[in-house]
């Protein structure tokens, strides 16, 4: 993936940088608002990680509203400081597809830029879902493990179905909070581990490859590779 | 002085008194002298053609005797009488000679004469030409001289009780306004200095004064509220991020220190992430409670469900308690619409089913309900079978970083109540605690939205919110 970074601090850019370089993406850095409107609207970019506040007369909601009204449509995540439920909602307004509270956690970042990406890209939400020997069919509702049928309760097939659409990125607790049951609050305790060890329990308890897996330190990830 | 505003004020009005008094006297003063003045010309003239008539019928002797006879008859001075011939010497009538000041063709004139015992007087004269003969007849002003004066003096009377009044007036008010603006002086000051728990003097009667120092308190109850706030969350920030930053600084030292195998170094980097983690959890709690408390979540507000919420948190914790083997119930009657802020409600629920979920006993049960009231509200509990609140803890756990002695070992950061509680304030009510029976019970109401269409048009519970929980007892649903 290309990705674009506009943000101003270096140990976050250094941070950054380094992680995505790692995880096999391609990054351009702009340190202000003026660079990264240049590289933004030059490029061809697949996401773009845009600090809110940057340093000079542009912010990087200014830039994110122009480059909205150029007809961008490159997904952009809003990187801030500010936590406020008002902020956020005027972060996405402004046109962007997500947004990040600092301090984040590198395995949050990566995630949600892997689920930006891939939303970018028209997903059919009616194909059957395939991971390894798992099959899933949002139409019919029905799932599958090799020949055996597993019974889902309604929010296990929404949590199930949010990883398969993600099948071999890192999922947060975070982004499952907010996708699968929409609370955009910390509810404190594992709530969402246990509700995870529950559908381990019907999708991997009698197979010998588990699927879904723990990323330490990260959170959940379906896949069928080793 | 000048610049009270009582006393300007009160000044004021006098001189719009006096100018009032003035523009009622002028107009009646005009209308007096010219009136008398008319009606007196008017009878001097009749006195002149009786006496013309005389002079015709009896010559001028016979009217030198009337006019003698009428002379002696009147009350003296009253009537100026006076016929000279051609070369002014006196016939006959009560002045001495022809007043010099007095031209002998005929006309009205108004002009100051000597009158014997009354001295110089203002007369009104008419002069006329009998034959060869000049006559005089006028009278004097002395009649009317009292009633000018007292109308003057009364005049002056009114301007100097009005001036006097409006003075005394001006002088006391501003007194009184004085003396509460000083009060209320009195108390800003203290406040500027410091003192927040002052608030201005207010009196039964409602002046405007009194509306001002009302509403003015009911500022001061906020800002005190707000800054007791702040300082709350300060002191918090101050003791509960001390904690775990000094842990978290003692792991880094050690590990500078001790040096100790790689293995061991990251997993101390994962505790060391770990302590971070909470660090930051804490802070967005309490930076979410300021904002609540600040009470600028309200542009959130939109019609929700809220049986709705309480089936969706339940079904969110249903395997938690399961886990634990308790069984986690809703009890419900449909689909009720509130005015209110979704995310801040599922938060607030969410606090109590975990608070339940963190106390009550293995084995033991926790009830969810949402029960519409009589009086037009909806009350959300959470109740459940476990230990309770001791009386003596109940205001203390909604303190911020309030831990119950039953709580040490259980994690949390001590914010879920008070973030109910304050969730609960943000929509107008308050989070009541009880020891019920069997167990404790924490309780929120909130008024219907009978306005909302939503009671209607409510979607039914995505696919069976009860099948969900696996264990809970769907009392009626």
């Amino acid at each position: 993936m290309k990705i674009l970074l506009v943000e101003d601090n270096e140990r976050v850019t250094q941070f950054v940088v380094k992680g995505l370089q790692e995880a096999g993406h391609t990054t351009d850095h702009a340190g202000n608002g003026r660079d990264g409107m240049f590289l933004a609207a030059s490029e061809p970019y697949d996401v773009i990680i845009m600090d809110r506040m940057l340093p000079g007369d542009i912010d990087g909601l200014a830039i994110i509203e122009v480059l909205r009204k150029a007809g961008k449509r490159t997904p952009i995540l809003i990187l801030s400081a500010l936590s406020e439920v008002d902020d956020r909602i005027r972060g996405l307004r402004s046109g962007g597809d997500d947004y990040l509270t600092k301090p984040f956690a590198f395995g949050e970042l990566l995630a949600r830029i892997d689920a930006l990406h891939r939303r970018a890209q028209a997903v059919n939400t009616e194909i059957p879902l395939t991971v390894g020997d798992l099959h899933m069919d949002p139409l019919t509702r029905k799932v599958t493990r090799g020949d055996r049928p597993i019974t889902l309760q309604p929010r296990e097939f929404k949590l199930l179905e949010y990883l398969m659409r993600h099948a071999g990125q890192v999922v947060t607790r975070t982004m499952l909070l907010e996708n699968v049951w929409d609370y955009h609050f910390d509810p404190q305790t594992n709530v969402v581990d246990v509700h995870i060890s529950k559908l381990r329990q019907k999708i991997d308890a009698e197979f010998e490859r588990p699927l879904l897996r723990t990323v330490r330190n990260a959170g959940y990830t379906v896949t069928a590779d080793d | 002085m000048l610049r009270s505003s009582a006393l300007s004020l009160a000044l004021g009005y006098v001189a719009l008194g006096i100018v009032a008094l003035v523009l009622f006297a002028a107009p009646l003063w005009y209308a007096w002298q010219v009136t008398i003045q008319d009606s007196r010309t008017e009878l001097l003239q009749i006195d002149a053609q009786r006496l013309a008539e005389v002079f015709r019928r009896d010559g001028a002797e016979g009217a030198g005797s009337f006019i003698d006879a009428r002379v002696r008859m009147q009350i003296a001075g009253e009537r100026i009488l006076l016929l000279t011939d051609a070369s002014l010497h006196r016939k006959s009538g009560n002045l001495p000679a022809w007043p010099s000041n007095v031209p002998t063709a005929p006309g009205n004139y108004k002009v100051r004469i000597e009158l014997g015992d009354h001295g110089m007087q203002t007369a009104l004269v008419h002069v006329a030409r009998l034959g060869s003969y000049n006559l005089l007849v006028g009278r004097d002003n002395a009649l009317f001289a009292p009633l000018q004066t007292r109308f003057w003096y009364g005049l002056a009377a009114a301007v100097a009780i009005l001036s006097i009044a409006g003075l005394m007036i001006g002088l006391i008010s501003r007194r009184a306004l004085l003396t509460r603006i000083d009060s209320i002086r009195q108390t800003v000051s203290a406040i500027i200095h410091g003192d927040l728990k002052h608030r201005l003097p207010t009196h039964l009667n409602d002046d405007e004064l009194n509306t001002l120092s009302r509403t003015i308190n009911g500022m001061l109850e906020q800002i005190e509220l707000l800054v007791h706030g702040v300082r709350n969350v300060s002191n918090s920030i101050a003791h509960d991020l001390r904690t775990p930053l000094a842990e978290l600084r003692s792991r880094l030292e050690e590990l500078a220190l001790i040096r100790p195998s790689p293995e061991q170094t990251f997993a101390e980097i994962d505790g060391a992430v770990a302590d971070v983690d909470r660090v930051i959890r804490i802070f967005d709690a309490l930076l979410r409670l300021a904002e609540i408390d600040a009470g600028l979540r309200r542009s959130g507000f939109v019609a929700l469900d809220v049986a709705d919420l309480a089936a969706n948190a339940v079904e969110f914790y249903a395997p938690a308690a399961e886990l634990k083997n308790i069984d986690l119930a809703l009890r419900s009657d449909g689909p009720v619409s509130v005015s209110g802020d979704p995310v801040l409600l599922a938060q607030a629920l969410g606090n109590l089913i975990d608070n339940a979920l963190k106390y009550a006993p293995v084995n033991g049960s926790i009830e969810v309900a949402v029960r519409e009231r009589g009086d037009g509200t909806v009350q959300i509990s959470v109740s459940d079978n476990g230990p309770g609140i001791a009386d003596a803890e109940k205001s203390k756990v909604m303190e911020r970083f309030y831990r119950g002695d039953a709580s040490r070992g259980t994690p949390g950061v001590g914010l879920g109540l008070s973030l109910a509680q304050a969730v609960a304030k943000l929509h107008g009510s308050a989070l009541e605690l009880s020891n019920g029976n069997p167990g404790p019970r924490a309780a929120i109401t909130l008024p219907v939205d009978v306005t909302s269409p939503f009671a209607l048009t409510a979607t039914p519970q995505e696919t069976g919110a009860g099948e969900a929980i696996a264990s809970a007892t769907l009392a009626s649903s």
